[in-house]
Order: structure tokens, then C-alpha cells, then sequence
């Protein structure tokens, strides 16, 4: 981009300089200079020029022209004010008043509304229709989040573009022509997509509105307060619509380095649970009796205290500052060196850092510029969605290739250039072959590696569901791949020298990990071997399937939990079970009232995104604020504030006495952050590889062993990777691959209107296996693996490869969770009843 | 200014203003006293004999009322369609933008066919005008596109509790409320 040449030219008597190949109206805005527009918007890619309003007078140029679709030219002389020009914009203003009902008193536009502020400003002021104007059936729904009232619709295209080309799923579209135009789906069908709220930010009058916000406010009575959605590892920068310190919309808050402008329907609807019955308001003791703070910290700070360093933790959802704090409990008061804040058995810090190393770290929008974009291990779609956006953005507009090898089929596959599957469980092997084939040996990954030789610029997209061996032969790959696209023939064990040959110059990695601020926690020190900014520790605790196995044998015997939810998010439900039975004093901090917070003999409130004040870490290393916006409700404090006193009430005073003296602590404790302030951090967040304290990321290792092909496999890291701890499947059995479903969870439980979401457990097969066990899409199964079964709905997939099923974890009644052990299994499947004919 | 020029224009100003004559009445005692002692009590009660004729001017407040000019801005008044009986408000909260006291709040709700509030998409859900803090300014009847609120003549809104001085939609919607019984005709 850099290399672009500057233009200088006129506008309105104002001498710009703008970028070549700009448009003329982002020019003109530079300059000061307001071009009203309806149809342009640059997050939609290409313009259009569907609208006309943004017509503007060009010397040497006889008629008008659309300056949202004309590239400035050196030397143009433009005029935005003309006789001609102001005609022009009446007279559009006045065509598209034509059949507007202006019926503002009622639109939920009104206030805010672009058409509104254009006709006060650009139109004629008088309208000369008498005639009866076009009439449709109104609101009807487009899809039971959004309305549409296409009496109103002034035919902009915007929503048709973004399903067409950014979300691409096709299926809004302009049906009949003129001004029997409307915005529709085929057949009147609901528009379905996880990213459709989009369309109501984007639509300039209120044709488009959203279910959840129609009639709660005006824009006089509301606030926005920016913040970042911690719902899942994307980190989408939003925007909250408070009103009566309620939250009553999100918003996107255009982030270009993060969710460029855009947000999942996730983040944007899922904000009526802040608010749900089910909401821990307060703390609580066993049995669900509420309390007040000082007792439930006198109480859990007793019962901790009594198990000195035999007391665990479990990170989920929460703050760096938080995540700080926790670890400074557990090991500063509790003298334990056993905390997670992985799901599963994750990568050992060496493999970590060889990962987390400033030069091979991708940034979200190297994507932007990727030839090559990899896909390794993980589904954006459901696991990080507006990276799914970011990616097919990159093939559509930019020409990206795309690879994807994945156990389940990802929306991405329609892209790709090349796709391997391998067995759920094979993701090590798969990963180390894939390693041999970029080096020139053939194998299954050989078409993999052809696409990925000397593509020049490398994203690989991978997944912390890979599980921990396949990332310890990541940076192996990813370190044959750079040096062999950089033109060197490297055979046999990496050493430091020929990582820094590669530089990495082509090969960069961004991680998808599993929970929202995973990589905020690792880097607060929330790891079993690593304490604060990754350092190596004295003495390595257990892990969180560790911590399971050794509460249940008794040698520990205190838990803390924040913000998980083991008995639903964590493979094997019964041993957690087992595990949470067994610990004799279990502190929990969740926002809902789970079954896993029932079993708490301490429960404390835990604040959402947009109540808590904290910093989170995105997977590519940008520091982010969540900033409170809504006021918390009940008796909820700060986590931070909860956290400290605690500490404190253990007797270890962390000197945090408020949220900046927490950054502060956080900041001290981790060299890499050292130089980042909060001014710094400020709207748009910043990446600590940028900062100049990215030099004090911790090195590798000369020999590191995460650089050596075999090195992860390790026993308890691989657990999930080992098929052969498994007795010889049952003939007739299908290998169980299971995934993360965006939308199971308390997402869909608890938000009303996204309860017609709620996924119900569905067994993906085959059609080789279904043909083989008589099966039919919607048939009822029981699916059974040793003592556990449950029950699920046939689905059949074309591209699930043959000897394998998938389920989704997390689905209440049917969690697929309960069916794994750590190993990789097999299922039987026994039809219960047919689908009704 | 000296002293000297201030002495000299107020003295000027003194010249030029004519002076009254105070007029002395007759000395005390004799024939002008006994005049003055009765004859101008006289004259003073011949204007209040009649007067008498005329009838008590005093308005009973509060059982009797001073009539209001008809663009007197009082108490509001929300107002619903007399065919349909639908409320004329919408919910639209133009009235809330144009209050300069900030005392009205509007919540708006969607209508659900079959129970109507309104006769748009949205009605109020809730409509409330802190009248404590209301001005009388009228800014709220003059947004109004539907003219589903105006002021009334209604002026009596005294109160001992500041918290019911908020008025609600239904307060609102229904005849000012009497708050002193009124004179009968007949008392
Ligand atoms: S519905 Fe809105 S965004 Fe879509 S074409 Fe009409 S005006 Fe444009
Ligand atoms: S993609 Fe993730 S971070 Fe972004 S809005 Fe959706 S849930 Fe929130
Ligand atoms: S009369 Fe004026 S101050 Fe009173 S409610 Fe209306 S706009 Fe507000
Ligand atoms: S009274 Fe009038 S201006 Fe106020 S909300 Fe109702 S319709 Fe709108
Ligand atoms: S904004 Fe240029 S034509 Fe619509």
C-alpha cells in the first residue's frame, strides 16, 4: 500500500492530497469537504454507484459524476456546491421521496437516520408528489431477528452486497424491477446467517430493523459506550446502546486491525442473558443462599486458606488483570502451582513460546494480504466467526488462495483451493506429514504441500483444538514451509539457525484458541508452567486435566473456578463430575448460575463485556479495553475488586486497589507489556509486538525441543492424540470427532430471541456409513460409547469422510462432552426411530 | 466627574423641574375639621355603598375558578381518536427531543395485532411527564406530530409528594382530576 503515489487536487477550492486510486469522496473528506452518499460503503468492497447521490462536478468532465465510484486524478479540479450539483442532489433526494412513506414518527430509523439528515440537508425542502405512493405488506420479517419495511427501502443494494459478497451467502437479493423492487430471499424464506444483524447496521433508513432493538429508544435517549466482545476469541471491537443502564443494542465499532466493521450475530444479539433470571446478581453459598462480600471472602478465604497449597485453579472467561490476580492467589497465597486456563491438556511453554514468537505471529490483517491462507484445525465459522468474514474477504477481493485441513468440514471448504481431512485424533500425525511433504517427501499431504510450496506469503489460521502434540510440530512446519518457500532445501531436524534463516518473512501463524481472552491468560501467567509474561518457573504445576485426575485421588483438594463451566465445556462430564464431588472446597466465579457454579461452596458474580473494566489480549497479540458500560446488576463488584480483597484476605497483599493500579501490576509483571499504557491501548487497542517491550518476549531456547519433530509427544499432552490407548474399535463403530457449535451454550438459553437457535445434538455421518447403518437424515439415534450414550438426530453430510461422525460439544441434554475421556473414541450407533415419512 | 460639575448639573436639573405646591388642608378644630372628619368619610363610603350593589368580587378559590384565556398552556393532555379509541400518541419521543426541561420520558413499544394501543407500528409503552419540572413551555404540543398531546386548561397540580407529580399515560390520558369538590349550583 505504502508504495501508492500521492495526488494533489481541488476540491471546493481546497487543495487534498489523497491516496491514487482513492475514491473521490474519501478524498473530499479528507479535505473537510461532505459528500452526502447512500449506496457507498467501503467495508462492501467495491462501489457500486446505485444510488446517486454523491454526484459532484469535475472540470473538464460535461456531466456529473458519481464521486463515490471516480479515482482521483492529479491536478482534478472538483466542485461539490455548484448550481448543477445542488439540482442534481434535489433532485434525487426528491426521486427517492418519491415512494418513501416518511413516516419517521413510527420508524425506529428516526434520529438516526442517513435519509433523514441528507433530505434536511441536500434536498429541495418541498416535495411535489400528489400521487399515491408504492405499497407493500409492512413490517413483515425478514428472519425472526430482523424486519423489513420495504415501503422504505430506497434500493441502495447495501444488504444485497453484504450477503452476496461479504458473508456470502447469497440469499438476499433486488426481486422485480422498478418500482415494484424489493429487497427479498427466494420464496419468502428466512434469511439465515450467523452475520445477518450486519444488514441493520448498514441499511440507511429503516427499512431494515432489528427485532430487538424496534421502539427501545431514541438516539436523545440512549449512550454509547465502546467496548470489545468477549464472546469468543475475535474480540470484535462494539459498541453498546444503553438506555436506563441497560444495554438495548450492539453495535459494530469499526476496528479495521480486528472485525473490520463487522460483528456475529452472536455478539450482536446476545445481550438479553446480561439480564436473565439464571444471572448470579450476588454472592452465594451452598446451596444458592445469598450472602453479602465480606462474609462469601471471609468464608472462601478460610476454606482456601485450610488447603494451602492444595488448592487448584481453572481460568476461563476473565481479564488479564483478573487472570493476574488469580495466579497471584494461587501462587503468591496459596503457595499452589497448579492453574490452567486451557480446556484441554494445551501445549507446554516451550511449544508456546516457539508459537508466540514475535516473527512468526500473524496479525489479522496479514490475511488481508496472504497469498496463501491455511486453515489448520479449526472452523472459524464456529470457533472465532468474523475471522471466517476476514478470510473469504482475502479470496474474494484480494485473490488469496486458500488450503484448509480440518477432521469436520468447515464453511470455508466452497473456497479452497485444496482440502485434506484427517481423523479426529490424527491432527499430530497429520501436521508432522504435512511437514515431510513440504520437504519434498510424498505422501497423503503431498497435494496439501504443493499449494502451500513457495506461495509466498503465508497466514496459517490454526486451531488450539489441534491439541498439544500436533502444536508442538507446528512451528516445525511452519519453519519448513518459510525456509522452503524462501528458496532453501532443508532436510532433518530444524536447529535456531535455520528458524532464523526462514525469519518467517512468508510464513505467519494466528491461533484460534478455544476460549475469548486465552491469550490474555496464558500471558498473565495463567499456565501450569509459566508464570506472569511466560517465564519459566521453579516448580510446574498440573494442568487442567491434571488438576481433574488429582482432585479426585485426593491430592488436592481446593478448587477455583472462573468463568468456566467444566460440566458442560470440558471433555469427560462424569469424571468432572467425579472431580468436583471430590474437592472438599470449590470457590467459583461465574456469571450464570450453572451446575457447575451449583456445586461452588463460595459463588461469586462475575461480570459481562459490558460491565467489567479489564483488559483482554486478542490471539494476535492486541491489548484490548473492556470498558463497563451498563451498570452492573444487583450486588456484583469489580472481579479485580473481588479478587484483590480475597488475596488479601489470604494474607498476600497484591497493592491492586483499583482497576488501574491492576493494568499497572499486570503491566510490571510481564516485560513484553511493559511499555503499553492505557492511553495506548486507547479505542483501537494495541499489539505488544509493536511496542517497543516486544524485545523483552522471552527467547527460545537455542535447542528448543518444541523446534525438534518428536518433541510434544509427551505423555499426558498427547492423551487426545493417542488412538492406540483405546482398545481395538468395535467393528461397526465410527471414530467420534466432536466441535464447538457456535450457537450451543447459554448463548441460546438464555437470550430470548435467539432461543430459536438452540442447536439440537445432531450425528453427522457419512453417506457411505448411513447406506452401511441404514440411516437417514433425520432419523433418531442412540449414539453410545462404553457405559454413555445420548441421543441425536441423523444428519448426512457429503463430506464427512467415511468411518467417522461428528457431534458438537456442549449441547444441553446431549453434550457430546459426556462422551469423551481424553482418548480419542469410537461410538456405536443404534437407530431408535425412523424420520416420519 | 469633579464634584463641582456634579453639583452644578444636579442643580440645573433642580430648576428646571417645577415644584409642587403641597396643598395644606384646613388647620385642626373648627368647621373644617368637623368636614374633615365626616364629609370624606362620607364620600369614601358612598364608593363603597355602591359597590355593595354590585356584589361580593372575591373569588372563592378553590370552589370557584378564574377562567383561563383558551391558549393557556396547563396541565398536558393526551388525547386518543374519538372514532377508534386508539391513542393518538405513537411513542416517537419527538416530544422527549423538544422538552428543554428534559422532563418527559418516553418508552415505545410494538403493537401486537389484535390489541391495538395506537394506530401506528409503536405506541407508549410508558409516557411520563415530570411536571415538577416542566416549564409550561409547550415545546412538547408544537413537536408533536400527531397532535396526541396538548396542553389543557388544568392548572391545579399542587401536591404535598414530589413523586406524584409524575404523571403517567394514564394520568394523562384521563380528565384532570378534581382534586376540591366544587360549589353546587344551588349552595
Ligand atoms: S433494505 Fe436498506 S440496505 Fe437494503 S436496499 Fe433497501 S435501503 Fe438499502
Ligand atoms: S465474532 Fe466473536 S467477538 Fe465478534 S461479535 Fe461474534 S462472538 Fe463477539
Ligand atoms: S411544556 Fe415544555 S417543559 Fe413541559 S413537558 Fe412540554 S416541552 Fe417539556
Ligand atoms: S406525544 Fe406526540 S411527540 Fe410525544 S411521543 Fe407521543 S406522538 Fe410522539
Ligand atoms: S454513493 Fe455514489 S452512487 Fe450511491
Amino acid at each position: 500500500m505504502s508504495e501508492k503515489r500521492e495526488v494533489t487536487l481541488t476540491i471546493d477550492g481546497r487543495e487534498v492530497t489523497a491516496v491514487e486510486g482513492e475514491m473521490l469522496h474519501d478524498a473530499a473528506r479528507k479535505g473537510d469537504v461532505e459528500i452526502p452518499v447512500f449506496c457507498y460503503e467501503p467495508k462492501l468492497g467495491a462501489p457500486v454507484g446505485a444510488c446517486r447521490m454523491c454526484l459532484v462536478e469535475i472540470e473538464g468532465i460535461p456531466k456529473l459524476q458519481t464521486s463515490c465510484s471516480t479515482p482521483v486524478r492529479d491536478g482534478m479540479v472538483v466542485h461539490t456546491r455548484t448550481d448543477q450539483v445542488k439540482k442534481a442532489q434535489n433532485a434525487v433526494v426528491e426521486f427517492l421521496l418519491v415512494n418513501h412513506p416518511l413516516d419517521c414518527p413510527v420508524c425506529d430509523k428516526g434520529g438516526e437516520c442517513p435519509l433523514q439528515d441528507i433530505t434536511t440537508g441536500w434536498g429541495p425542502g418541498k416535495s411535489r408528489v400528489i400521487d399515491e405512493k408504492r405499497h407493500f405488506e409492512k413490517p413483515i420479517e425478514l428472519s425472526p431477528l430482523v424486519a423489513i419495511d420495504r415501503e422504505r427501502c430506497i434500493l441502495c443494494y447495501r444488504c444485497v452486497r453484504f450477503s452476496q459478497e461479504v458473508s456470502e451467502d447469497a440469499q438476499l437479493q433486488l426481486l422485480e424491477r422498478g418500482d415494484r423492487t424489493y429487497v427479498g430471499t427466494f420464496d419468502e424464506r428466512p434469511y439465515v446467517s450467523p452475520f445477518h444483524g450486519n444488514i441493520t447496521d448498514l441499511c440507511p433508513v429503516g427499512a431494515l430493523t432489528n427485532y430487538t432493538y424496534r421502539f427501545r429508544a431514541r438516539p436523545w435517549d440512549i449512550e454509547q459506550a465502546g467496548s470489545v466482545c468477549t464472546l469468543c476469541p475475535s474480540q470484535c471491537n462494539v459498541s453498546f446502546t444503553v438506555r436506563d443502564e441497560k444495554v438495548k443494542r450492539v453495535i459494530v465499532r469499526d476496528n479495521p486491525g480486528v472485525d473490520d466493521g463487522w460483528i456475529c450475530d452472536r455478539g450482536r444479539y446476545g445481550f438479553e442473558m446480561f439480564d436473565a433470571a439464571e444471572r448470579v446478581t450476588e454472592p452465594r453459598l451452598k446451596g444458592g443462599s445469598k450472602t453479602d462480600y465480606e462474609t462469601a471472602i471471609a468464608r472462601a478465604a478460610a476454606g482456601l486458606g485450610a488447603r494451602d497449597g492444595k488448592v487448584a485453579a481453572i481460568v476461563g472467561d476473565a481479564s488479564n488483570e483478573e487472570g493476574f490476580l488469580i495466579q497471584e492467589i494461587v501462587r503468591g497465597a496459596l503457595h499452589s502451582p497448579h492453574l490452567d486456563s486451557r480446556p484441554a491438556a494445551g501445549p507446554r511453554i516451550d511449544t508456546i513460546l516457539g508459537l508466540e514468537q514475535p516473527e512468526v505471529q500473524a496479525k489479522v490483517t496479514d490475511i488481508d494480504e496472504a497469498d496463501v491462507i491455511f486453515v489448520l484445525g479449526t472452523d472459524p465459522m464456529q470457533s472465532s466467526p468474523i475471522l471466517d468474514l476476514r478470510i473469504r474477504k482475502a479470496i474474494r477481493r484480494n485473490g488469496a488462495r486458500l488450503v484448509v485441513a480440518t477432521e469436520r468440514p468447515t464453511a470455508l471448504d466452497g473456497g479452497a483451493e485444496a482440502i485434506a481431512r484427517y481423523a479426529p485424533g490424527q491432527a499430530a500425525h497429520f501436521v508432522g506429514e504435512l511437514t515431510k511433504a513440504v520437504g519434498g517427501t510424498e505422501n497423503v499431504a503431498t497435494p496439501l504441500a504443493e499449494s502451500l510450496r513457495d506461495a509466498g506469503k503465508i497466514v496459517v489460521v490454526w486451531g488450539e483444538r489441534l491439541g498439544a502434540a500436533a502444536a508442538a510440530k507446528l512451528l516445525h512446519f511452519a519453519d519448513a514451509l518459510g525456509t522452503k518457500s524462501a528458496g532453501t532445501d532443508v532436510d532433518g531436524p530444524k536447529t535456531q539457525d535455520s528458524l532464523e534463516i526462514s525469519a518467517h518473512q512468508h510464513v505467519g501463524l494466528l491461533e484460534v484458541p478455544d476460549t475469548a481472552n486465552a491469550r490474555g491468560l496464558r500471558e498473565a501467567g495463567v499456565l501450569p508452567d509459566a508464570g506472569p509474561g511466560l517465564a519459566a518457573l521453579a516448580i510446574n504445576g498440573h494442568g487442567t486435566e491434571a488438576i481433574r485426575e488429582a482432585l479426585i485421588d485426593g491430592s488436592l483438594d481446593g478448587l477455583i473456578l472462573v468463568g468456566v463451566d467444566p460440566l458442560r465445556d470440558f471433555a469427560d462430564t462424569a469424571r468432572w463430575e467425579e472431580a468436583l464431588n471430590a474437592a472438599s472446597f470449590v470457590v467459583a466465579f461465574s456469571t450464570f448460575a450453572t451446575a457447575t457454579a451449583g456445586k461452588a461452596d463460595v459463588l461469586f458474580p462475575l461480570e459481562t463485556h459490558a460491565e467489567k473494566d479489564g483488559t483482554v489480549t486478542h490471539p494476535d497479540g492486541r491489548l484490548q479495553r473492556v470498558r463497563p458500560a451498563a451498570g452492573r446488576p444487583g450486588d456484583i463488584r469489580p472481579g479485580w475488586q473481588t479478587l484483590a480483597n480475597l488475596s488479601l484476605a489470604l494474607g498476600h497483599d497484591t497493592g491492586v486497589t483499583s482497576q488501574p493500579t491492576a493494568f499497572k501490576a499486570l503491566t510490571d509483571a510481564v516485560p513484553f507489556y511493559a511499555s503499553i499504557t492505557d492511553a495506548a491501548i486507547g479505542g483501537r487497542g494495541i499489539r505488544w509486538q509493536e511496542t517497543e517491550s516486544a524485545s523483552s518476549f522471552p527467547a527460545l531456547a537455542a535447542s528448543a525441543p518444541s523446534s525438534a519433530p518428536d518433541a510434544g509427544a509427551a505423555s499426558a499432552d498427547t492423551q487426545r492424540d493417542s488412538a492406540s490407548g483405546e482398545a481395538a474399535p468395535v467393528a461397526g463403530a465410527l471414530a467420534l470427532g466432536t466441535y464447538r457449535d457456535l450457537w450451543a451454550g447459554p448463548i441460546t438459553e438464555l437470550n430470548p430471541p435467539l432461543k430459536f437457535l438452540k442447536p439440537s445434538q445432531r450425528l453427522e455421518v457419512s453417506p457411505e456409513d448411513a447406506a452401511r447403518l441404514d440411516l437417514d437424515s433425520g432419523d433418531t439415534v442412540r449414539v453410545t460409547q462404553g457405559a454413555k450414550s445420548l441421543e441425536a438426530t441423523v444428519a448426512i453430510r457429503e463430506r464427512v469422510p467415511a468411518g467417522v461422525c461428528f457431534l458438537a460439544e456442549g449441547v444441553a441434554g446431549a453434550n457430546a462432552n459426556g462422551l469423551l475421556n481424553g482418548h480419542q473414541v469410537s461410538v456405536q450407533i443404534e437407530k431408535l426411530s425412523e424420520v416420519p415419512a | 466627574m469633579s464634584e463641582q460639575t456634579f453639583y452644578r448639573q444636579a442643580g440645573s436639573y433642580l430648576d428646571s423641574v417645577d415644584v409642587v405646591e403641597v396643598q395644606r388642608g384646613p388647620e385642626p378644630g373648627g368647621v373644617g375639621g368637623a368636614y374633615r372628619a365626616f364629609g370624606e368619610t362620607l364620600r369614601g363610603l358612598k364608593t363603597t355603598m355602591s359597590r355593595l350593589i354590585e356584589g361580593p368580587l372575591t373569588i372563592e378559590y378553590p370552589e370557584e375558578k378564574t377562567p383561563v384565556y383558551p391558549r393557556f398552556r396547563g396541565r398536558h393532555k393526551l388525547h386518543r381518536f374519538e372514532d377508534t379509541g386508539l391513542e393518538k400518541c405513537v411513542g416517537c419521543s419527538l416530544c422527549a427531543a423538544a422538552c428543554p426541561a428534559d422532563c418527559i420520558r418516553v418508552v415505545a413499544a410494538e403493537n401486537i395485532p389484535g390489541e391495538r394501543v395506537s394506530s401506528g407500528e409503536r405506541y407508549a409503552a410508558v409516557y411520563e411527564i415530570n411536571l415538577s419540572r416542566c416549564i409550561f413551555c409547550g415545546y412538547c404540543e408544537i413537536a408533536c406530530p400527531f397532535d396526541a398531546i396538548t396542553m389543557g386548561h388544568d392548572y391545579e397540580m399542587a401536591d404535598y409528594d414530589r413523586t406524584n407529580l409524575i404523571f403517567t399515560k394514564e394520568m394523562l390520558l384521563a380528565e384532570p382530576i378534581e382534586r376540591t369538590p366544587l360549589k353546587s349550583e344551588d349552595e
